[in-house]
């Protein structure tokens, strides 16, 4: 019904056209009704009856528009135009009454529509039948009777139709038979896919190790920087210059990401490359080749060869009057001779156990070096010098072998002069541990200390004679260390407790010096011999005047921790004190020939760059013979050189 | 003659025996290219490098243990039934018989992926370690409209959603996330899953461009893995903490697109009632302890073991860092306004231990709750402002989140450009350049452990001895670098003092230019010197390395170049964004 008042409709805008294209006798509004509703024909011909005013015909009403008339009335009057209405009125008079009245342009005159015309025209406005009385939905009646006979046919039924189908009947036994045989299989309800717990309790058992190749990890994916962040910093924003700039480089070159910045979350757009950069992944999961690379994250240092060195702590260092070699003994069992001028390993030796002392013969042309490890004291010919001076040493050094054997000193039961199998030298074996070796002034004696020696535990050894004898003086207390007395034949014998002080001539103790700390580390003596510095376990430094008193002329309180050892120059007024913390200090002494005048000490520099391993520091410390550099050897397996 | 004769009879050596090119393996395995990538992706084989590239560079090579790996595969033959399966119902298509067609395709044979999974991943930890990229695809597909001409189909969006949200809600639940970032890209998220650190990144939550150059057929078939995995470590993750799988959810919140809180909502039932019947089974096992104990111990001291083995009961498998994120946002009450990233703070806030609610139905409390403590809010235009509580912009949750303190909020206010976002996942002092809302940070991370910072202004710092100040822990590396340079330029200053005084002390007429001329000639005699010194040194390295050690260190050094060019760029900006609004005012 809807289609049919459309095209009513249609119908309608078609002939307005029309009749305004033909403009001519006809009054629009007659040819409106004649033409859509042919339901009310009837009422038009009535319409017709009232004959047209004008009388001019078919002439083209163009022809009057400059006359006064429109045309003749039946009795050959000219009708006059009338007055025209102004165009505000007309407007308003619509808008008042919309469709009541209608121009007519041949009888220049305002017809009224009628009533039940206006409302026909109102129904079509609103797409609705024009009449009223129209039902466009009425009630459905079925005239065909379905149970009845066709007409067409009176033909009775077949059988078939009342016949259960032979057919059918075979299918069903078909399927029958099949499903009781079980040819037909019903589709087995879908199954979910299950979730379990696919890698269970336990994860020690053999079956968990991947097999077949090695399996090489994805790298994962970058992490962002601040260059990333929606918001980063103004300083990750390239200017526009530099962006600029990014168009001439390669494209290889060109970063792939410029940073932007965005005041708040919600004008973040979406990243148009994410989905490309997630498949550009994935491709890369699947198709790039994967190599097990170690990541070079060393530092560049690593990278130059080692120069040789001990591989554990350096334990005590000497160095050759002539200031030219140093020796190093490490807890590594190796004993090396270092060349100073050029820090060049020259020679090294492995003597099996931890070395706790090296010392050098002071006699410039004599490089002997004596080496104390664990239980051997070792006597060793460098092999450096001219060849006569070797010459010299080999002799010195050999032994000829029977004939010191039966010399029946009591010393033989706790010690036995050996020549040494393995390096070229002579070999000490002692029955306890020897912890430190002095040589004497003038190269021929040397003194050893063990301290759980009880009454041989110094023990002083003649090179020249193969000889050794035992201090005939009663030790109180562990000893520590013992020195020699740079110009007279007195031996100065640290315990723990003090310093003892025994002339070798007389065979008797001089003096007996009482630090009054609570155990003593190290000693030293001043190259004039009348003064002795002492370093205790408490990081305390006493310092003797031998012609003062037995009490320390001074106490210096300078490390936090233990003190390894101290040292005196030989020349220069300095002395030295390292320790475990990691720290050597380098203090100024001078001594001065006016015996009224006390030694003048000033601390001068703390002398760091030892690393602390294990709990000890800088284990030993000694100066260059003629220059005012301090050697110092550290627990980190390194030894340093310090000039001033 | 070939180039290389091998005599009949001569087995194949070295790496032509151990590798195959691609071509070969798929004329050994007799499957065409896409069908052998669809089994790579799925069982995890890669190309692998051959030390000498037998048939040229361009090609690429598998080990011939791969191949052989996958020829034993079952989901090879599977994969051919499905494709003769597939050529059945083309015939019945061709032949016009829909019925046929029809019923076959119901029936298709499928195949699953958990022995693969298992095969791959042979324990827990190993799967996990290889998650990032699972998670990001699943995070990804998540956000991705359902095309059918690339064949995504809305089943595996709402698997996707799925697995995400369930991976989301234990992460949320057992507090195990620990730095976000929010990027252009998208929203990083970092977490520690029984040691392993997984990171993965979540799209923005806006429509996303699907581009035309990208293969779905390759992604989708990740998918299709990723799926599986996720599924099963879901699964695992779940029963340890003594939740059901998969979590059944409250038809109204899932109806209504809140399945994160749902989820949320249901793990937190179920454990609370697992976690009534564990607390009865520890109690018994506590007081047997108890017992014991006090067997070994004197008896006068059982209230102080008492407390010892209450404290133990509550947070006994929680480490410090867990203890430390869950209690971040703990006494917070946060409401979500609109147009803030709702989903990934639902995930966030609760992770750190704070309540959290959202404008929309199936809300747990609306926006006119008392107790709200803050109001994320993104755009300036508010209605009714509550003075109780503080109106922030989303960037505060995810900088506290990475600070692990709460930032004062008057940075963050609405309308505000908020400080810069920085990166997590960026260690500032090793890359040499930090940032200053990163020092910032750093400072009122240390004021909130109460410890004493030296004031930024205050130059009181003890220029002798950076190395032991350094040991403190106090000052960065840069910073230590920078004060050594200065202690170096105080020292030249000094010398350039003495050397004046000598000057006057000797009557000498002072003149500026000659001091001034002092000063560069002793700068630039240092200078010298050190680059001498340092040039000798690195001459004297080179001749003592090898070949192979030069080229490293120069590629070393070139890294390095870069990293010191780049840091001085950004140096260079902050100077000139200093400088300009600086030359504006005046």
């Amino acid at each position: 019904m809807g289609f049919f008042n459309h095209q009513n409709l249609m119908k309608i805008h078609y002939q307005k056209k029309r009749n305004s294209d033909k403009k001519k006798n006809k009054v629009s509004m007659k040819s409106v009704g004649d033409d859509i509703i042919p339901a009310v024909e009837e009422s038009d011909s009535s319409e017709d009856e009232v004959a047209p005013r004008n009388t001019i015909g078919n002439a083209p009403l163009n022809f009057y528009t400059d006359e006064e008339h429109i045309g003749y009335d039946i009795s050959g009057k000219k009708i006059k135009k009338q007055a025209r209405k102004d165009m505000l009125e007309a407007f308003l008079a619509r808008s008042d009454y919309p469709w009541n009245t209608i121009y007519d342009e041949y009888n220049d005159e305002e017809v009224e529509i009628p009533k039940e015309w206006r409302k026909l025209i109102r129904r079509y406005l609103k797409g609705k039948t024009p009449h009223a009385d129209v039902d466009p939905y009425p009630e459905y009646v079925d005239w065909v009777k379905h149970d009845a006979k066709h007409p067409l046919s009176n033909a009775p039924d077949p059988k078939r139709r009342f016949i259960p189908s032979k057919s059918e009947h075979k299918e069903v036994l078909r399927l029958v038979t099949g499903i009781r045989k079980g040819h037909i299989k019903f589709e087995p309800p879908k199954e979910e896919k299950r979730v379990y717990d696919l890698w269970g309790e336990d994860s020690s058992s053999t079956d968990k190790a991947r097999h077949g190749l090695r399996y090489i990890p994805p790298p994962k994916m970058k992490l962002p920087g601040h260059e990333e962040s929606y918001n980063p910093s103004l300083e990750y924003i390239p200017t526009q210059e530099e962006i600029d700039s990014y168009e001439l480089m390669y494209e290889e070159d060109r970063p792939k990401f410029i940073p932007r910045r965005y005041d708040s979350l919600r004008k973040v757009p979406a990243y148009d490359k994410y989905l490309l950069e997630s498949f550009d992944r994935c491709l890369d999961l699947v198709l790039r080749p994967r190599v097990g690379k170690k990541r070079i994250n060393i530092d560049p240092e690593s990278l130059k060869p080692k120069l040789p060195s001990h591989n554990d702590a350096v334990t005590t260092i000497s160095v050759h009057v002539s200031g030219q070699w140093l020796a190093s003994g490490s807890k590594d069992g190796t004993v090396r001779i270092w060349e100073v001028e050029t820090g060049r390993c020259i020679k090294m030796w492995d003597v099996g156990e931890a070395v706790s002392c090296v010392a050098w013969n002071p006699v410039p042309e004599c490089l002997i070096l004596a080496i104390s490890a664990g239980q051997d004291v070792l006597v060793l010919n460098t092999g450096l010098g001219s060849a006569e001076e070797q010459q010299r040493v080999s002799e010195l050094l050999n032994i000829g072998a029977p004939s010191e054997t039966d010399n029946a000193d009591k010393s033989t039961s706790i010690m036995s002069w050996l020549q040494h199998d393995k390096h070229e030298g002579i070999w000490l074996k002692h029955i306890k541990t020897v912890t430190s070796v002095v040589w004497h002034r003038k190269g021929d004696y040397f003194s050893i200390v063990m301290p759980n020696g009880d009454s041989r535990a110094v023990l002083v050894h003649q090179l020249s004679k193969k000889f050794t004898q035992r201090i005939p003086f009663k030790l109180h207390g562990h000893p520590v260390s013992s020195v020699f007395h740079p110009s007279r034949r007195i031996l100065f014998i640290a315990t723990k407790k003090c310093v003892r002080v025994y002339d070798l001539s007389k065979g008797k103790l001089i003096k007996k010096l009482e630090p009054g700390v609570r155990e003593i580390s190290s000693i030293a003596i001043h190259p004039a011999g009348d003064n002795i510095i002492v370093g205790s376990r408490e990081g305390k430094v006493c310092w003797f005047d031998m012609d003062l008193s037995s009490q320390p002329f001074k106490k210096l309180r300078c490390h936090p921790k233990d003190i390894t050892n101290v040292a005196f120059h030989r020349s220069y007024p300095l002395f030295a004190a390292s320790s475990e913390d990691g720290t050597a200090y380098v203090l100024h002494g001078m001594v001065y020939s006016d015996l009224n005048k006390n030694p003048l000490i000033v601390p001068l520099e703390i002398l760091r760059g030892h690393t602390t391993t294990d709990g000890r520091g800088v284990i030993d410390c000694t100066f260059h013979p003629r220059q005012p550099w301090l050697f110092t050897a550290g627990s980190d397996s390194v030894i340093k050189l310090y000039c001033h | 003659m070939p180039k290389h004769y091998r005599p009949p009879g001569k087995k194949k050596e070295g790496n032509s025996a151990k590798y195959s090119t691609r071509t070969k393996a798929l004329r050994h395995l007799q499957v065409t290219l896409p069908t052998f990538r669809k089994l790579c992706i799925l069982k995890g084989v890669f190309p692998r490098e051959p030390k000498k590239k037998y048939e040229g560079n361009n090609k690429t090579y598998y080990h011939t243990k791969d191949i052989a790996f996958l020829l034993h595969e079952p989901l090879m033959d599977k994969l051919r039934d499905i494709r003769a399966y597939e050529r059945k119902i083309l015939k019945a298509l061709a032949k016009k018989n829909e019925a046929l067609a029809e019923r076959l395709r119901s029936r298709k044979p499928g195949y699953t992926l958990d022995r693969l999974v298992k095969e791959r991943y042979p324990t827990f930890i190993d799967a996990l370690r290889d998650l990032d990229d699972c998670l990001t695809m699943v995070h990804l597909f998540a956000a991705l409209p359902a095309v059918e001409s690339e064949h995504i189909k809305v089943k595996d969006i709402h698997e996707c959603r799925r697995l995400s949200h369930e991976w989301q809600a234990y992460i949320s639940r057992t507090n195990k996330l620990r730095k976000t970032f929010i990027s252009v890209k998208g929203t990083y998220y970092q977490v520690e899953v029984e040691g392993q650190k997984i990171t993965w990144l979540t799209p923005h939550a806006l429509q996303q461009v699907i581009t035309d150059d990208v293969d779905f057929k390759v992604m989708l078939t990740f998918l299709e893995f990723y799926q599986t995995f996720l599924q099963f470590i879901n699964f695992k993750l779940y029963t340890e903490i003594n939740v059901n799988y998969p979590p059944s959810l409250d038809p109204r919140l899932e109806a209504l697109g809140a399945d994160q809180y749902a989820l949320s909502k249901y793990i937190a039932g179920s454990s609370m009632a697992e976690s009534q019947v564990g607390k009865e089974g520890m109690t018994v096992e506590s007081e047997l302890k108890l017992a014991q104990l006090q067997h070994q111990l004197p008896a006068n001291e059982p209230g102080a073991l008492m407390q010892l083995v209450e404290g133990s009961n509550g947070e006994d498998q929680d480490d410090d860092e867990t203890r430390e994120c869950k209690s971040l946002f703990k006494d917070l009450k946060i409401f979500l306004s609109r147009e803030v990233p709702r989903e990934s703070l639902l995930f966030v806030i609760p992770a750190f231990g704070g309540v959290v609610s959202w404008e929309g139905e199936g809300a747990p409390f609306q926006e006119t709750d008392d107790g709200i403590t803050h109001q994320i809010v993104d755009r300036p235009t508010q209605g009714h402002l509550f003075l109780s509580r503080e109106y922030v912009q989303p960037q505060w949750i995810y900088d506290c989140v990475n600070a692990r303190i709460l930032l004062p909020t008057d940075g963050y206010m609405v309308g505000r450009v908020p400080p810069p976002h920085l990166s997590p996942f960026v260690d500032n002092e090793a890359e040499g350049y930090v940032p200053d809302y990163a020092e910032v940070v750093t400072r009122l991370k240390a004021e909130a452990k109460k410890e004493v910072l030296p004031m930024p202004g205050l130059e009181n710092l003890d220029l002798d001895d950076p190395q032991s100040l350094m040991a403190e822990g106090i000052m960065s590396r840069t910073e230590a670098i920078e004060i050594a340079q200065k202690k170096i330029k105080m020292d030249k200053l000094e010398k350039q003092y003495h050397e004046e005084l000598q000057k006057e002390l000797q009557k000498l007429p002072y003149s500026a230019a000659s001091s001034k001329k002092n000063v560069d000639s002793v700068d630039e005699e240092i200078k010298d010197n050190l680059d001498r010194s340092a040039k000798d040194v690195s001459d004297m390295d080179q001749i003592v390395r090898t070949r192979k050690q030069r080229g490293l260190m120069k590629a070393m050094e070139m890294g390095i170049e870069k990293k010191k060019a780049k840091v001085n760029l950004l140096k260079k900006r902050k100077e000139n964004i200093a400088k300009a609004p600086a030359s504006k005012s005046s």
